[in-house]
């Protein structure tokens, strides 16, 4: 499960991933947020990014760049984003310049990651850290996924899932750290 | 011909056939209309899972007996409206209650299931005054936290009200599923006495008169519900069946209006057979009288075709019961039998124990009251029997107790029997004594002490699946997850089909992180039985335990809908919700298991858990203080109040608190970790730090402990040990999020009097 290399500066992604794998303390946050597209094909929406069924896409229908808007309930803190993409089967649709924004609405999003994808065949894991340990998250509204260009130039853009991973919270609620020895750990609830 | 199909509905009843049994009740209701044998239609459908069908036929029948069948199948058809009517009209508030004990216990759980909390236990109480052995009565009193102490309750008073009766009563399981087996039991309790009483008539000639006037005698006794009038007495095999024995016994009077009163319930009547004897001991041989009256006025009503049915219903049961064992519950009839096993060795004397009789075995396997009842008459019987030959006794079942005083046995006369009924009764009761107080402290959540009382059983009785079930929950309960692993390990190899306690296990297998122990829990639960709400609930334990919420909580929900008066699945299922954060349903799954049991206090706690991660501390200190309330050993219910004080800003009382937590567990380091929290919050770095570096020697790898002390050096401003403490935090491999606020903390060390985000 080698995680595509990473470029150096550019951030150029190449592969991906078959199997999705993530840590375990990271968990899906998208689940009620509201998800938005700039434009799609009739019977190819945004409901088929998030059916869980890899072989039903969205497919844009529009101008580039093509969006896709996250907005969420509260302010939450995100780690990662995943895509599947596969260049094997949507060629010209695959693609390959992805600039993701985050801010409180549409007003103010502003680019805290750029990526460019080559020939990707799977999930392609991007992760929204910075370098400080203190910009391990972004804590934010809204995210929004921007497919600025597609492989050979193609005009419309295929994805076929997109999740979008933050930290689980401490189930111990009001709580600064999470505890991690098992002496503690056993004390630390009634079922 | 009304005769004929009677007794050939009853043998099928006693014989499982039940298609034929309803078949043969039809043709017998068709062509003699009568309530008596609508009633025994209804116990065909009772017994084969039909409670609608039941329903239906006793609509609008008034006898007290009919009231009390279609009160049981209005409650498992769960319309307890209508089952509260027929048991306690409106009308009539000074009505008698239906069937003694049985009708007072259902009464109780009915009140019991809408909440009636006062009405319940008032008749719960009720029941248990008029039959002692009604274990299950007590059982509901402890639940529902209003028992006596066990020593009363089973005490002197009910010794003689025993020997009164000479048969105890039949046990009503609270679960259906042991309903099944009570019947079982008590058939095998008629079977005895049935049984036996051919071979006594035979050899009892001369008492059939005494037993005759015992009958008479009886009938006054015990609270006469002499508003049973005795063909409404008969038989109900039903699930919290009444000992046919009484009936039986009832029945033979047959001439008197017998002590049916009660019927069911209190073999007493019969039993408290004033009796003329002769022998010196005049009134143990009432006691035994009883039995033998029984056993003669059934020869003679046998010829009495009217009585029939009921007659031949306890006989039946009595045939049932010896056919097969019925038992092997395990549960508290395990205690029981183990009684009973005494009882009837000791009357059948020592000499004369062969194993004889498969009654007293089935009884003791059936392990219920009903052996208690079984064995008394059948020791009666045996008794008698054991004059010309023999047979019956059934020794077998590990050793009685208290076999001693047996000594005499044998024919001396009918005076022994009675000794005998009395020593049986008094080791019954030192038994239920016991095991009543323990489970009263359990209940309690007292559980040092419960372990301490459970520890006083004999060693046959404390390894049996309900003692050792108990014993685990006790562990549980106390946190100590390692021994109640090895009780539950150990029940389960006593009673591998036992489901009692299981989710308990579940859960504990759970905390102790041990996945594949409990998937194969699981798996091993759901091929016994995949009805039972236990199964599913360990089978959700195991998925939440890989993090699989959403799979967890179907699990969940299933138990819920195998079994919605189960409150420990509302709870779990609300702990799921709380998991996938949906808070929503997580309070009303945890509103839910409280309508259910206002005494789980893991509900409480589980509304508490929510309001505190929703910030309304108010709400949660309310719920973790209900909690508290119900179970106020436990450390860690007193150390989340503790934590919803300081959340408040009450830190002195919060601080009070994880006093107490601190001291009531000594293992638990969480009190120890929110108090240097709160020492903090008030300034006093100093305790704090002392109380931090008690915690890092119990437990050196748990980074939040140097997090803390971390900060608490920033604030000092002791860089150095600051620095040093998140370092070795870091090392301890935390969370992503910690490691990110700790990396974050390094970086600002030197910044002056930040205010960190979190606490």
């Amino acid at each position: 499960m080698a995680e595509s290399s990473e470029g150096e500066e550019e951030g150029k992604l190449v592969g991906g991933d078959q199997q999705l794998v993530v840590d375990d303390d990271l968990c899906e946050m998208a689940k009620k947020a509201a998800w938005s597209v700039s434009s799609c094909k009739p019977g190819n929406g945004v409901l088929s990014l998030r059916d869980d069924n890899l072989d039903t896409y969205w497919q844009s229908d529009g101008a580039q760049p093509h969006l896709v808007n996250i907005q969420f309930q509260k302010k939450v803190k995100l780690q990662l984003v995943v895509l599947y993409v596969d260049f094997k089967l949507d060629e010209s649709y695959t693609p390959s310049k992805i600039s993701i924004r985050a801010g409180d609405g549409f007003h103010n999003l502003k680019e805290i990651k750029a990526i460019e994808l080559v020939k990707p065949a799977g999930w392609v894991y991007i992760s929204l850290s910075g370098n400080d340990p203190r910009e391990t998250f972004v804590n934010t509204f809204m995210l929004q996924i921007a497919i600025l260009s597609n492989h050979l130039n193609g005009r419309d853009t295929h994805v076929r899932q997109i999740k979008v991973y933050g930290p689980r919270p401490n189930p111990i609620p009001h709580q600064a750290f999470q505890f991690t020895s098992r002496e503690f750990i056993t004390y630390s609830t009634v079922r | 011909m009304e005769a004929i199909l009677t007794e050939c509905a009853q043998n099928s009843l006693r014989h499982f056939m039940y298609r034929n049994a309803i078949f043969m009740c039809e043709r017998l209701c068709a062509e003699f209309p009568s309530e008596t044998n609508s009633q025994l239609l209804a116990v065909c459908y009772l017994q084969n899972n039909q409670a609608y069908s039941a329903y239906h036929i006793l609509k609008g029948n008034h006898m007290a007996h009919s009231r009390y069948l279609f009160a049981q199948s209005c409650f498992k058809m769960d319309l307890l409206n209508e089952a509260e009517a027929a048991l306690c009209p409106p009308n009539e508030s000074s009505a008698e209650i239906p069937n003694g004990a049985a009708g007072h216990y259902l009464l109780g759980l009915i009140y019991r299931c809408t909440d009636r909390r006062k009405s319940a236990i008032y008749h719960f109480n009720q029941a248990l005054s008029l039959d002692p052995l009604l274990w299950a009565a007590y059982e509901e009193l402890c639940i529902l936290g209003a028992a006596e102490e066990a020593a009363t309750v089973f005490g002197d008073a009910a010794s003689l009200c025993i020997q009164k009766q000479h048969l105890p009563h039949g046990l009503g399981s609270k679960s259906m599923q042991a309903s099944a087996e009570d019947q079982g039991l008590i058939s095998s309790r008629n079977v005895g006495a049935e049984d036996l009483s051919p071979r006594h008539l035979k050899n009892i000639h001369g008492n059939s008169q005494r037993d005759a006037a015992g009958n008479y005698h009886s009938a006054p006794q015990p609270g006469g519900t002499g508003s049973q009038p005795l063909n409404g007495g008969p038989t109900t095999l039903s699930f919290y069946s009444t000992p046919s024995p009484m009936a039986a016994a009832s029945q033979l009077s047959g001439v008197a209006p017998p002590p049916i009163c009660r019927n069911m319930q209190i073999n007493g009547p019969n039993s408290c057979a004033t009796g003329a004897d002769s022998s010196p001991r005049s009134t143990v041989n009432s006691t035994i009288q009883a039995p033998r009256r029984k056993f003669v006025d059934e020869g003679k009503l046998r010829k009495v075709s009217g009585r029939l049915f009921a007659d031949s219903a306890p006989r039946r049961s009595i045939r049932l019961a010896t056919g097969d064992s019925v038992a092997n519950t395990n549960s508290n009839v395990s205690t029981v039998s183990g009684n009973g096993t005494n009882h009837s060795s000791k009357y059948l004397g020592g000499s004369k124990i062969a194993t004889g009789s498969v009654r007293p075995v089935t009884g003791r396997k059936g392990q219920s009251w009903s052996n208690e009842n079984f064995d008394e008459g059948i020791k009666h019987d045996g008794y008698d029997d054991s004059r010309n030959s023999s047979t019956t006794c059934s020794s077998p079942s590990s050793e009685s107790r208290s076999l001693d005083q047996e000594g005499p046995t044998s024919a001396a006369g009918v005076c022994l029997s009675g000794s005998r009924v009395a020593v049986g009764a008094s080791d019954l009761l030192a038994l239920l004594r016991i095991l009543g107080e323990g489970y009263r402290l359990s209940c309690g959540y007292r559980c040092q002490d419960a372990l301490d009382v459970y520890v006083k059983l004999p060693q046959k009785q404390y390894n049996t699946g309900w003692v050792l079930s108990q014993v685990g929950k006790a562990y549980f309960e106390m946190v100590d997850y390692v021994e109640a692993d090895h009780a539950f390990n150990l029940a389960r190899l006593a009673s591998p089909y036992s489901l009692e306690g299981m989710d308990v296990y579940s859960t504990v297998l759970y905390h102790l992180k041990e996945d594949m122990k409990l998937s194969y829990l699981a798996q091993e639960l759901i091929s016994t039985d995949r009805l039972a709400p236990q199964s599913w609930c360990a089978m959700g334990n195991c998925y939440s335990l890989q993090k699989d919420h959403e799979t967890a909580l179907k699990n969940f929900q299933r138990a819920v809908q195998l079994d919605s008066r189960f409150a420990y699945a509302h709870t779990l299922c609300g702990h799921e919700y709380v998991a996938l954060e949906d808070f929503e349903n997580g309070i009303k799954s945890y509103q839910s298991a409280l309508r259910v049991d206002t005494r789980h206090y893991n509900a409480w706690y589980g509304l508490g858990m929510v309001y505190l991660r929703q910030e309304k501390f108010e709400f949660s200190e309310h719920h973790f203080r209900m909690a508290f309330q119900i179970n106020p050993r436990s450390s860690v219910i007193m150390s989340y109040l503790g934590t919803a004080l300081h959340a408040l800003k009450r830190n002195k009382e919060a601080l009070e608190i994880m006093e107490k937590a601190i001291m009531a567990d000594k293992k638990n380091p969480l009190p120890l970790y929110q108090k240097a929290n709160i020492l903090v919050t008030v300034e006093n770095f100093d305790g704090a730090l002392e109380v931090l570096e008690e915690l890092k020697e119990y437990a050196p790898r748990e980074s939040s402990v140097y997090a803390l002390m971390g900060r608490i050096y920033k604030r000092r401003d002791m860089y150095d040990k600051a620095m040093l403490h998140f370092g070795l935090a870091l090392d301890m491999k935390p969370s992503a999020t910690d490691v990110a606020t700790i990396k974050a903390a390094i970086e600002k060390l030197h910044v002056p009097d930040e205010i960190e985000d979190n606490l």
